[in-house]
């Protein structure tokens, strides 16, 4: 299409190449900057600065129904003084460490049998099938469990239609137990994931190689296999660990008075207009989560935990 | 060769034979809850469990002609609507920069950016609700609920496009620019179509997660009322079939603009694939 022969418009073009690239590269590099623009007012003043807020509205206090700008630590004060709240915020992290134990007890076999013994071809179905609740509703996925638990629900008719009981059992119903066995159904996805990310991408020559060097299956797999996938476990244990430790709407549809977490806490407090006393608790879980976040930034792979 | 082995010796035999068995009992503790629920909202009778007293339709007729759901739903697809539209726009335009430029301290600012996904849902709607109505004065109203959204959905946006963007082949756009092309036809003739189908799937994922948003729209929604508020204010009183098959409506329309997420950005590649070349035989 250029009109001059070969050699000239290579002469040409090289002199005005470099101020061209590098007015381009100026401006597009504005330009670049320039795209996070509305990030930066959605985030800044939608999510920064509510959370700074919060946390100044921890170190404040309440004084006849206004929020007085007084610096105090009186309200972290009164949340460690009530054994109650501390009881809960212990349950919390318990519930949180057993739920994340349990959802990666489950689905390492899982991960394990669907990396090494299913053909190529059908692993992608399977993770998808495995995948397909989590991007469902969280609501109808914890509601569904109450057709399933409780006094009137799957179990308790089938056990009085196989006469195993003759009224209904509260079938842990509104306890504990029944909050950690959602939390493992709402969060198993994320482990069978980041799980089998990590297992997909292991030899397993190197498993054959061990065994062939006189190694047990077991050793060669502690040895072999857990090494190379610790990674994969960090990051799962992260993804299912923090979200937990928010928890609200699963304690307060299953768990009733005694599946209490902070979540629900914080809520009351805030429902009872007790704002800085909530935001003093919604703060603790903030920082936890947040440290968490620091410590296991190198495992925050979301692009393999969301399929991205 | 490994796979050989493991099915020749009886003990690898036993080892892949029982964790094929794990694997159906995990699949059927993923589906279930969801498949009886479907299950019950057919069942005839009121308490919307078992026993299973006969078929019936009638629970999604009451939810057809529920003028409380038909407000929810109007509700829920505006909010929906609009979610979808700023979260598309803010979430491409911030995965430029992200992939691209050579920011400072980018590890600290991936942690903002994926700490609306990370942070509880609960954080984000009750940070918010008193910024707006402590401080902003302003009512509660879908609007705000949008605004609460957005800062969930828009990293989820933003880190689909930046995955795009990563395996993007930055010559193309050298190759428009030596062309001749500016900035904005590099845009409009190069990068838009290569990652249209990134920005479709975000799109649809802004929208589907919106329409199942819970926790953040609690706070914010004030007088109004979503699907799944409005849901979960009936499962208070106790199951019934109305909520079961409004809740199995709501799950098959999640899966089918998913199944649109997945499959929509295929094909508009494929024929994006063909209008280049085109493009280029025609040159």
């Amino acid at each position: 299409m250029r009109p001059p022969g070969s050699v000239g418009a290579a002469t040409t073009a090289d002199a005005p190449l470099p101020s061209r690239r590098a007015s381009g590269r100026w401006s597009s590099r504005l330009g670049q900057y320039a795209g996070f623009g509305p990030a930066l007012v959605l985030f800044g003043l939608f999510f920064l600065v509510p959370l700074g807020l919060i946390v100044c509205y921890s170190f404040w206090q309440v004084i006849d129904y206004n929020v007085v700008h007084d610096w105090t630590i009186g309200n972290y004060r009164y949340f460690f003084s009530v054994p109650t709240y501390v009881s809960t915020l212990w349950a919390t992290v318990w519930v949180a460490v057993l739920a994340t134990a349990l959802t990666l007890l489950i689905a390492f076999p899982f991960a394990y049998w669907l990396a090494r013994y299913v053909p190529k071809r059908l692993q992608k179905i399977l993770l998808v099938l495995v995948i397909l609740p989590f991007w469902t509703s969280y609501l109808l996925r914890v509601y569904s469990w109450l057709t399933i638990l409780g006094p009137r629900g799957a179990v308790n008719r089938f056990l009085e239609w196989t006469g195993a009981t003759s009224k209904p059992v509260s079938f842990f119903l509104y306890d504990r137990p029944a909050v950690v066995l959602v939390l493992v159904y709402l969060y198993f996805p994320f482990a069978a994931l980041t799980l089998y990310a990590s297992l997909e991408r292991f030899d397993w020559n190197q498993f054959r190689a061990a065994m062939d060097l006189g190694a047990t299956p077991a050793r060669a797999m502690w040895k072999i296999l857990l090494p190379q996938v610790r990674p994969g476990m960090t990051t799962a244990v992260i993804f299912v660990f923090i979200p937990i430790l928010g928890e609200y709407l699963t304690p307060q549809l299953v768990g009733g008075a005694r599946g209490v977490m902070i979540g629900n806490l914080i809520v009351n407090f805030f429902q009872g207009a007790q704002y800085t006393r909530g935001a003093a608790a919604a703060l603790l879980i903030a920082a936890l989560i947040v440290l968490l976040l620091v410590i296991f930034r190198r495992s925050l792979e979301v692009e393999d935990v969301y399929g991205a | 060769m490994a796979r050989d082995l493991d099915v020749v010796s009886p003990r690898g035999r036993v080892v892949r034979g029982a964790l094929s068995v794990w694997a159906i009992l995990i699949y059927a503790f993923l589906f279930a809850p969801i498949i009886l629920l479907v299950v019950f909202s057919f069942n005839a009778n009121r308490y919307g469990t078992f026993p299973i007293t006969g078929w019936t339709g009638k629970w999604y007729s009451q939810v057809f002609h529920d003028y409380q759901i038909r407000d929810a739903l109007t509700t829920t697809l505006q909010v929906a609507l609009e979610v979808t539209l700023v979260s598309t726009i803010v979430g491409t335009a911030a995965a430029f920069p992200l992939v691209r430029s050579r920011l400072p301290f980018r590890s600290g600012i991936r942690i903002v950016m994926v700490l609306p996904i990370m942070i509880p849902g609960l954080l984000i709607g009750i940070s918010l609700l008193v910024l707006l109505t402590s401080v902003f004065h302003w009512t509660l109203s879908p609007t705000t609920a949008v605004i609460g959204q957005s800062v969930y959905t828009t990293p989820f946006v933003m880190l689909l496009v930046a995955a795009r963007l990563q395996g993007f082949d930055v010559s193309l756009e050298r190759a428009a620019s030596d062309l001749g092309a500016n900035t904005v036809q590099r845009l409009r003739y190069v990068v838009l179509p290569l990652i249209a189908p990134a920005i479709l799937a975000g799109a649809l994922f802004a929208f589907t997660l919106s329409l199942d948003e819970f926790i953040i729209t609690l706070f914010l929604i004030g007088s109004h009322n979503t699907l799944p508020i409005y849901i979960y204010t009936q499962v208070k009183f106790g199951i019934t079939p109305e909520v079961n098959a409004l809740a199995s409506l709501l799950l098959a329309a999640s899966l089918f603009l998913l199944a649109l997420a997945v499959v929509l950005p295929g094909s508009i590649r494929r024929v994006a694939r063909r209008v280049p070349r085109r493009a280029a035989a025609s040159a």
